[in-house]
């Protein structure tokens, strides 16, 4: 044979069935071209020479790998597709004499065509991209910009050989199918009679109850660090519940449906049960994946969304002051003041919003009302029952809040963050009884608490000798590991980022010199939310990034899942609208029908996703106090914002694909007239 | 009056491109009594699918009119033309037009449950005919589980099921094999006698001569008729054969 005859025969091939193809070659092209753009970001020295580019990176190189693993399972799947559709010219060549060995060639050089065209558009178009990828991360995360132009040539050579890897891997998968095959069954693959599907009651109810479960695991999650654990398992059983669910709780639930006579033989009911039982039986894979990818792209979207969003607002709650300083093992603040007050003359900076106050705090464990100080005298320590203790006194309370609370001897005034507290006195181990005169809705705004994400309780206590007294029975209790009362200074500057970076490095600097002259060792920190701010940035910018760019991925996947399910249903169809319209359906009743099924089997996973996202909801929010965000109006509102536009977009590749639908059912109405 | 009028039926195809005309039928009359057993024969391209379409109402002629019991066809709304065919028309295909997600019995089922009937009487109705095909057993199982020929009975019944004032089949014996086919037309001639009206379309001479009447169509028109008068089925068999060798050579000299 002519040695061009192979190519030829497989370009030929690909051209015939481009409404296959041309999807398939996209796909291949787009998932290329965000690898290497992923690839690109984690390995460049822009990337690197960021202020958190270490973290920034790291985030990235753990987005090329998830974009690798779904690359390799999506396009396996997509290329099922492909072949599913082609069996039958495979068959025919088979009959008119050629061998599997030929068949083989022809898909060979097939498999060449497409992953070069894939490969050399897609890492072109990743070259192009990256530096548009590059800016919008450097926007994103407050970074300068810079204009040279960069390929990272580690970047392309791990691209092309994973992407040459996955592209054998499909080659053998599809040899190893028309290996095994006979000749007629390929010929007939298509159109085999299929066994009508049994309702498998056992795995439908598995599903639901996995699925209930991890609903369960999600709501009864009261912590951020149980939330971290167990998001991954409510995660994994939300994936295997819908499979199963959608694969055979549908059939089973169309059973049902068929059981009962005065529903099934109605009009409306009739032909869409008994066709939608078929649909999921072979859909339902398809659909739940569809499922999947909604829920993730709306919780990732939702999630970094509401994180960047958010970052100024938990800036704030982390810093409530631009510059804090505080140190521990002093009674006397003043020399620290007066180090304040020198440099920001000489600055010419005015501080706002002073605030001055002594603060002990530590943590205790909470069993039957006590709080325990010794916890290794507790076994199996359950992280919900911690609390973070913050003492303060009451002549600032009243002072920094402007109130004029009063306290008698062994009474404390309380307030809770994340826990509620249902003792009418405080009992900590060593301390005699204290009192709660009331609680409190005001606290004095300290980022400590916010930082850590355990429960706390804020006590205002009525003199400095009752924190002293507190302070050394916890110092008893805890030994090396106790914590000292801490005298914090806290002001505003109304000054620019990076005047305020100068100033909190003029005190810091003066602050060391100015102690390391005194004998007793003190211990101080000044944080400054200017000098904070860009990291915070960069690590929620980073995953916001992140997060859209796989979103982005992950709805481009949807569509095509989507888009293949349609066609591939459409030529399933053809047959049908034609014998019921022969039978005596009218073209509207046969449109009605058909557009119902294709609703509901269409609409299914958004709903599905939906109930999912909701319910990971307080599972999330939980997760993002770990970013100190607590903003659950701002969560809610990113998510639903998130969802809708994502109905939207749905609805309009829904009209899209049905439009290809209608197209090919009605087509071959029109060749047979 | 007759069941069935046909009067002077012209069919002309247009071709997308360049206007050409073709003639698929010109000058078509003929009437069916009821209780009638009509074939209708005819070479391929004679016209006589147009022929079949247009007495199903599936296509619109471009001249003359069709009568089915005094109804003008062609003056039948387009929305209620499917309502219409459902009620009158019995249909049997050469290719069973079974749907697959469908067991035999709720492809019977399916023009009844079209029309809204209720299930319990749509059981009753079904009884009696399954029996008669002898699908009784086959009913609860899928078509791709039956034979072909079992396929074309519960086609049948679906046909039947909506007593319809006529049977149209298209080749019913077409692809079956020829135990089915006997059984098939044994099937026919039994339902006839029980009544019913049935015009049917084939090649087969096999299957033409089991009819009461045969139409022979040559380029779009009428070309003879043979009535079975007191002959029996082998005498027609051999008549029909005479008309066709007449029809393939001597034909065109009419």
């Amino acid at each position: 044979m002519n040695a061009g005859f192979y190519p030829k025969l497989a370009w030929n091939g690909i051209r015939k069935n481009k409404k296959l193809y041309l999807p398939y070659l996209l796909t291949c092209t787009g998932m290329i071209t965000i690898f290497y753009i992923l690839a690109f970001l984690s390995e460049n020295r822009a990337t690197a020479g960021m202020r958190a580019g270490n973290i920034v990176q790291y985030i990235l190189s753990l987005g090329t790998w998830v974009i690798g693993a779904f690359s390799l399972i999506f396009l396996f799947y997509t290329n099922s597709f492909l072949i599913r559709k082609r069996k039958k010219e495979f068959g025919l060549y088979n009959i008119l004499g050629m061998g599997k060995r030929n068949l083989a060639i022809i898909l060979l050089w097939e498999t060449l065509i497409v992953a070069g065209i894939s490969l050399i558009c897609g890492l072109c178009c990743g070259v192009l991209l990256s530096k548009a990828a590059e800016l919008c991360l450097t926007n994103i995360l407050n970074e300068e910009i810079t204009l040279t132009f960069s390929v990272e040539p580690k970047a392309l050579v791990n691209c092309a050989l994973l992407f040459s890897a996955i592209f054998i891997l499909i080659l053998l998968n599809t040899l190893r199918q028309i290996r095994v095959a006979k000749p007629i069954e390929l010929l007939h693959s298509e159109s085999v009679g299929e066994k009508p599907p049994k309702a498998n009651w056992f795995l439908a109810i598995l599903g639901a109850v996995i699925l209930a479960a991890a609903y369960t695991i999600a709501l009864m999650i009261d912590n951020p660090i149980q939330a971290i654990l167990n998001f991954f398992l409510a995660v994994i059983l939300v994936i295997i519940g819908t499979y199963i669910l959608f694969v055979s709780g549908s059939v089973a639930l169309c059973k049902l449906l068929q059981k009962n006579k005065n529903y099934y033989y109605k009009t409306n009911h009739f032909v869409s049960v008994s066709s939608m039982l078929y649909r999921m039986k072979r859909n339902g894979a398809g659909l739940a994946s569809i499922c999947i990818l909604s829920t993730m792209i709306l919780v990732m979207v939702s999630s970094t969304v509401c994180l960047f969003v958010g970052t100024e607002n938990s800036l704030k709650e982390v810093y409530p002051r631009d510059i804090i300083i505080s140190t521990e093992n002093t009674s006397q603040p003043e020399p620290i003041k007066h180090i304040a007050a020198d440099i920001l003359k000489e600055k010419q900076a005015e501080p706002k919003d002073e605030m001055e106050y002594r603060e002990l705090s530590f943590t205790s464990y909470l069993e039957n009302g006590t709080l325990i100080l010794d916890t290794n005298s507790i076994q199996n320590i359950s992280f919900t029952n911690l609390r973070l203790l913050c003492i303060y006194t009451l002549e600032d309370y009243n002072r920094i809040l402007g109130k004029e609370e009063t306290l008698g001897e062994n009474e404390v005034l309380l307030h809770t963050s994340r826990t509620d507290f249902a003792e009418s006195s405080i009992r900590i181990e060593g301390c005699p009884e204290l009192q709660i005169k009331k609680t409190v809705d005001d606290y004095i705004p300290d980022g400590e608490a916010s930082t850590m994400f355990s429960s706390s309780l804020f006590l205002i206590v009525p003199d400095a000798e009752t924190m002293e007294q507190i302070s050394r029975i916890q110092a008893e209790a805890y030994g090396k590991n106790a914590s000292e009362i801490t005298d914090y200074y806290a002001f505003n500057l109304n000054l620019n980022d990076k005047k305020q970076i100068e100033i909190y490095e003029e005190i810091f600097a003066r602050m060391k010199e100015e102690f390391s002259k005194t004998e007793t060792p003190y211990h101080f920190q000044i944080k400054s939310l200017a000098n904070e701010r860009p990291g915070h940035y960069e690590l929620n910018g980073g995953f916001f990034f992140l997060g859209i760019f796989l979103g982005l991925i992950f709805l481009a996947a949807t569509v095509l899942i989507m888009y293949y399910k349609q066609i591939s249903e459409g030529y399933e169809d053809q047959s049908k609208f034609e014998i019921m319209q022969k039978v005596g359906m009218t073209k509207k009743e046969i449109r009605k029908s058909i557009n119902s099924q294709i609703l509901t089997v269409f609409f299914l996973p958004l709903i599905a996703a939906g109930v999912h996202t909701a319910l990971a909801f307080p599972i999330i929010s939980k997760m993002l106090m770990l970013f100190s965000i607590e903003n659950t109006p701002l969560l809610a509102g990113s998510t639903f914002v998130t969802y809708l536009i994502f109905a939207v977009f749905y609805i309009f590749v829904y009209r899209i694909t049905s439009r290809a639908y209608y197209g090919i059912v009605s087509g071959r109405k029109e060749d047979s007239v | 009056m007759a069941l069935l009028e046909v009067c002077n039926l012209k069919k002309i195809y247009t071709t997308r491109f360049g206007g050409q005309h073709v003639v698929a039928l010109k000058n078509i009359s003929f009437n069916v009594e009821k209780g009638e057993y009509v074939a209708i024969m005819g070479e391929s391209g004679s016209g006589k699918t147009t022929l079949l379409n247009i007495l199903a109402a599936l296509d619109r002629p471009s001249g003359g009119s069709v009568l089915l019991e005094g109804r003008e066809l062609s003056k039948i709304k387009e929305s209620q033309i499917a309502a219409f065919r459902r009620d009158n028309l019995g249909f049997v295909f050469q290719d069973f037009n079974l749907l697959d997600t469908f067991t035999l019995r709720d492809n019977i089922y399916l023009p009844l449950v079209l029309e809204g009937r209720k299930p319990a009487e749509m059981q009753q109705k079904i009884l009696p005919i399954a029996k008669k095909l002898g699908i009784t057993e086959l009913l609860n199982k899928y078509p791709y589980e039956v034979s072909g020929g079992q396929k074309q009975r519960a086609a049948v019944a679906r046909a039947l099921i909506t007593e319809p004032s006529v049977i149209l089949a298209d080749e019913p014996t077409g692809a079956l094999d020829s135990k089915s086919t006997g059984e098939m037309l044994e099937l026919f001639s039994q339902i006839n006698q029980d009544g019913q009206t049935i015009i049917m379309v084939t090649h087969s001479v096999a299957a033409a001569s089991h009819a009461g009447r045969v139409l022979f169509i040559k380029d779009g028109a009428l070309f003879h008729q043979i009535f079975r008068g007191e002959n029996s089925d082998t005498q027609l068999y051999q008549k029909i054969s005479d008309t066709l060798t007449m029809l393939a050579t001597g034909g065109e000299q009419k």
